[in-house]
């Protein structure tokens, strides 16, 4: 009777305590609903949960009993409390107690051989989602970097319109200044055409004047040699020859 | 002699090579070259045409008289300036161009502001395995589940599994 008033008053008692001790205790809440100071944003989670020994029981205790009943004090109480249990025939030992025995060894067996593996496998998992996520992230930030470079860019190039227009003027006034110097040379190129035209046709006349004369001039004296003439004129040069024949044998 | 020598300023094609970009290749490549082509047209001729020996006319020309004639006239001869129709349009077109450059760098502007908001959410945004589902879905508002239009889950359509 005793036992249940002091089970029912357990409530209130924890209760009562100062928050920072009610940490200590076996139904511990999370610090982040007992302290005073307002955390937002609020940290991230803890990677790890509370430090635990043999599977089952929190670390806190252990610290909790330290001061007053040293390194074995948990384990006394423990090994209290189980005795205790078997002795007052609490727990009953049936053959539930065996099937739970090998139960319990199997499992435990099971996870400590592979449940580091298993545990790396998951992880493994949700690491490779995170990854994915993070590639889309990292994808998005270089492809908006990229489009602003581009951006900048054609910003850039836009300014250089200028020398378009300026190749465009210089074209036309190259075209117009083209254009002009053609129409002096062709003033000139006439002009000196006719000139030159003028000076050939006085060349040619003379030309033709001077042969028609020659020609005449041959023609008139040809008339004008007389037979009796031509007969000399033979008798002479055939004279002349005999003449330089002799000079000539003389001489080779 | 006013409206000629109308000044040709040099125009750096490399530096004007660089801005284009590469749709418009093409089109640079036709312009510079009708630019050389007028260029080499235009230095192949002489600036002015060489001068008539007239002395050298009148002695060998009989009729000096029409020497004498084609000399004044030709002096007297003013060769008229081809005119220019085209300056105008440029600078018309350069103006045009001028407005909706300062349009396109504007919106250029805007999209680089929109861009920047965007990059500046993504750089602020918290790592992915300290996200809750919530702090996901306010990233991301397209991962964010319809419960109301598909109450049972998987709260989207199967095909888009």
């Amino acid at each position: 009777m005793l036992s249940r008033l002091v089970l029912r008053a357990a409530p209130a008692a924890l209760r009562s305590l100062p928050p920072p001790l009610a940490v200590g205790v076996l139904h511990a809440t999370r610090a982040l609903h007992t302290t005073q100071q307002p955390l937002a944003p609020l940290p991230p989670l803890p990677e790890k949960g509370g430090e635990v020994r043999h599977g089952l029981i929190p670390e806190e205790l252990f610290k909790f009993l330290y001061p007053k009943t040293g390194v074995t004090g948990p384990y006394m109480l423990g090994t209290g409390l189980v005795l205790y249990l078997l002795s007052k025939e609490i727990y009953v030992i049936n053959h539930e107690t065996v099937a739970a025995i090998c139960i319990l060894s199997v499992i435990i067996y099971g996870v400590k051989k592979y449940g580091a593996a298993v545990a790396a496998f998951a992880d493994k998992l949700n690491e490779e989602k995170v990854a994915v996520a993070l590639a889309v992230k990292n994808k998005a930030i270089q492809t908006l970097e990229t489009a602003i470079e581009e951006e900048k860019k054609e910003q850039w190039r836009v300014e250089g319109r200028g020398y378009l227009f300026d190749a465009k003027r210089n074209n036309v006034a190259m075209l117009l200044e083209s254009n002009y110097r053609e129409r002096l040379l062709l003033v000139y190129n006439e002009v000196k055409k006719r000139l030159d035209y003028q000076v050939a046709m006085q060349l040619l006349r003379r030309q033709k004047e001077q042969e028609h004369m020659i020609q005449w001039v041959e023609k008139n004296v040809v008339q004008s040699i007389t037979p009796q003439q031509q007969k000399e004129s033979i008798a002479k040069c055939i004279l002349d020859l005999k003449a330089l024949s002799k000079s000539a044998q003389a001489a080779v | 002699m006013a409206g000629r020598r109308a000044a040709i300023k040099a125009v750096d094609w490399a530096a004007f090579a660089e801005r284009v970009p590469a749709n418009q290749k093409a089109m640079f490549n036709a312009l510079k070259t009708r630019s050389d082509a007028l260029s080499a047209r235009l230095a192949a001729l002489p600036e002015k045409p060489p001068a008539i020996d007239w002395a050298y006319y009148k002695s060998t020309v009989a009729n000096a008289a029409m020497v004498d004639e084609f000399q004044k006239k030709f002096s007297a001869l003013k060769v008229p300036e081809p005119v220019d129709t085209q300056s105008a349009k440029i600078d018309a077109q350069e103006q045009e161009a001028a407005k909706s450059t300062a349009e396109y760098v504007q919106a250029s502007k805007a999209r680089i502001a929109t861009y920047e908001q965007q990059l500046q959410k993504f750089r602020s945004m918290i790592p992915f395995d300290q996200m809750t589902v919530e702090d996901l879905n306010e990233a991301f508002p397209e991962t964010r589940l319809d419960k109301e239009k598909y109450p049972f889950w998987p709260h989207k359509p199967i095909g888009d599994l």
